[in-house]
């Protein structure tokens, strides 16, 4: 068994987590602030994820930018890709928070939507 | 000047304001006034796009903006009237706002106020740091609005000086970009940014973090083309041999932020000279009667959640006190004591329940928070970790108070 100190990292409180696990899976998180750990934790051990939050531009909108994020964490090794492939994406029309920007983002399964309104 | 009258006006239209506009509402206001001096509501969470914010109120990790939109559609509908591109310029202590938008200046005489002005950053003055005076010198709130607001870049090799949260976020961000970060340069022996921000946002993209270390000079005429880093000792002096040169194109100072409290100055609020922030009860009145505040303009908050909350009350208060006309008074003086920085609030009734919350001076491990009146312990809690980046935050029950004690001393200890 492996036993390890952690930060969680899912909002700024920074809970330093005491952690245990096998190969295979989490056995025991200590110190959590909330049941949010868990999974941040277990993703971090065994395949690391991030949520990429960035902005793309405008077609016509008020606001020259809308903010978008990965709609799920995504692999922590995609995130320089993803920010590849919305360097050239533009948001077409008017956007709302949760439209979908870009369905399936490299093939994760994962949509980015928009966290902002164009107007 | 026209005038208005309204029962609560709220001053600042970010989570702060929202949430004391609401909870004013649903206590029974009628008419609750909420001004904003932007063209949207939101405040600053309009440029921070990153997410992690919301987990302990919504049990759930919210971008900057969803958060505030979260509040903004609660706010339709409820009557609350929303004066945007408005400034407020003046308050009094009767409670008298002049505020001042296209439609001209409109005096507004409010049954009760609620500051929620946030705060803004330190500048390049407010430390002193020597050098030329090139372009290329930012705010690192600044870049963040020109970035995610404005689509506009700042340059292509950046340092950033100070590891306060904002920093460590645009560290992430200007990466993201493309932007090569050369390195995190802080002052004091330890991060003054958050745990979480250190790991997702420089360990993640082998950031640099310097730490005993600062900018001692600026070069470029024009523009930015370089600075001198060096080590400083525990004396606060430059470390002999330490000096070396960087060559960067922008610097980005992340040096703290303060309570914007120009308005509460105006009006006479007595102000705390550790947080710069007003001195407050457990109603988050401050020394004017009717004058409340919350968020940011009270104390900088690391957590959205907790600005909201306490702004939640503040509201409720305004709206209690402006149909009543007063409130209990407070008869117990909190004191920070060993190894705390400060307290809020800083007086309580002792009738109702109490969350108080407060930052540690240096970094500690494995203590407790202790609350005590006179040498009686009235609450104590275990801390594993403990930092100033980080405000702690302790509710004490009404049961717990000895009214008949004038004082409340909160400390570190074993
Ligand atoms: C870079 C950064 C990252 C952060 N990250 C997180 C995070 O991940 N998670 C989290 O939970 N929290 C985070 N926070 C904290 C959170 O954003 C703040 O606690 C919160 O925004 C404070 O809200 P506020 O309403 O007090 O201030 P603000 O949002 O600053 O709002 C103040 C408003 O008042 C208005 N105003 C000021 N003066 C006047 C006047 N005279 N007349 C009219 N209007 C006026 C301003 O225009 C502004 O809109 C972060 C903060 C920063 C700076
Ligand atoms: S455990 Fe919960 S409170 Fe602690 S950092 Fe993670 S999300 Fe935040």
């Amino acid at each position: 068994m492996n036993e390890g100190n952690i930060v969680c990292t899912v909002c700024p409180t920074s809970c330093l987590i005491d952690a245990k696990w096998d190969e295979k899976e989490l056995i025991s998180i200590d110190r959590a602030q909330c049941k949010l750990a868990w999974g941040y934790i277990s993703d971090e051990i065994f395949d690391p994820k991030r949520v990429v939050t960035t902005t793309v531009p405008t077609e016509t909108g008020k606001n020259p930018l809308v903010s978008v994020k990965t709609a799920e964490p995504v692999p922590k090794h995609l995130v320089l890709d993803i920010m590849d492939t919305l360097a050239v994406v533009q948001a077409k029309g008017p956007v709302n928070a949760g439209d979908v920007i870009v369905a399936d983002v490299l093939g994760t399964g994962v949509n980015i939507i928009a966290t902002s309104n164009s107007d | 000047m026209r005038t208005e009258q309204v029962d609560v006006a709220v001053v600042g239209g970010g989570p702060a304001g929202l949430a004391a506009a609401l909870s004013a509402k649903e206590s029974g206001a009628e008419h609750v006034l909420l001004i904003e001096r932007g063209e949207r509501m939101g405040g600053i969470l309009n440029q921070c796009i990153h997410d992690g914010f919301g987990t302990k109120l919504m049990g759930e990790a919210f971008t900057g903006p969803e958060y505030a939109q979260i509040f903004i559609n609660r706010l339709t509908n409820t009557g609350v009237n929303v004066k945007l591109d408005t400034m407020v310029m003046d308050i009094s202590s009767d409670r008298e706002l002049v505020i001042c938008s296209s439609d001209g200046l409109i005096r507004v005489k409010a049954g009760a106020i609620v500051l929620c002005t946030g705060c803004r950053e330190r500048t390049r003055g407010a430390i002193r740091i020597p050098g030329t005076r090139p372009a290329g010198v930012f705010t690192a709130g600044v870049v963040q609005e020109y970035m995610n607001i404005r689509n506009l870049s700042v340059g292509r090799k950046v340092v950033i000086l100070g590891s306060g949260d904002i920093g460590l976020i645009m560290a992430r961000r200007l990466t993201l970009e493309g932007v090569e970060v050369e390195c995190v340069a802080e002052i004091l022996p330890y991060p003054s940014g958050l745990a979480r921000n250190i790991v997702q946002c420089l360990e993640d993209f082998e950031i640099p973090l310097y730490l005993s270390t600062t900018v001692v000079d600026i070069h470029g005429i024009d523009r930015v083309e370089g600075i001198t880093l060096a080590k400083i000792g525990p004396r606060g002096g430059i470390v002999r041999g330490t000096k070396r040169f960087v060559k960067c194109d922008t610097l980005l100072l992340s040096v703290g932020l303060i309570p914007e409290n120009e308005l509460a100055k105006k009006a006479g609020i007595k102000l705390s000279p550790v947080t710069a922030g007003p001195i407050v009860d457990d109603h988050f009145q401050t020394s004017i009667p009717g004058i409340f505040c919350g968020g940011n303009a009270l104390q900088v908050h690391d957590l959205v959640d907790y600005a909201s909350m306490e702004s939640e009350k503040a509201g409720r208060s305004a709206a209690f006190f402006a149909g009543a006309g007063k409130l209990p008074s407070p008869s117990i003086k909190v004191l920070p004591g060993q190894g705390i920085r400060y307290v809020i609030p800083h007086e309580v009734s002792g009738n109702e329940p109490v969350d108080f919350s407060m930052r540690v001076k240096s970094p500690e491990a494995d203590r407790y928070i202790v609350f005590k009146q006179g040498e009686k312990v009235i609450r104590r809690m275990r801390q594993i970790e403990l930092a100033p980046a980080a405000m702690i935050r302790m509710r004490v029950r009404s049961d717990r108070f000895q009214r008949s004690l004038d004082s409340l001393t909160v400390e570190v200890a074993d």
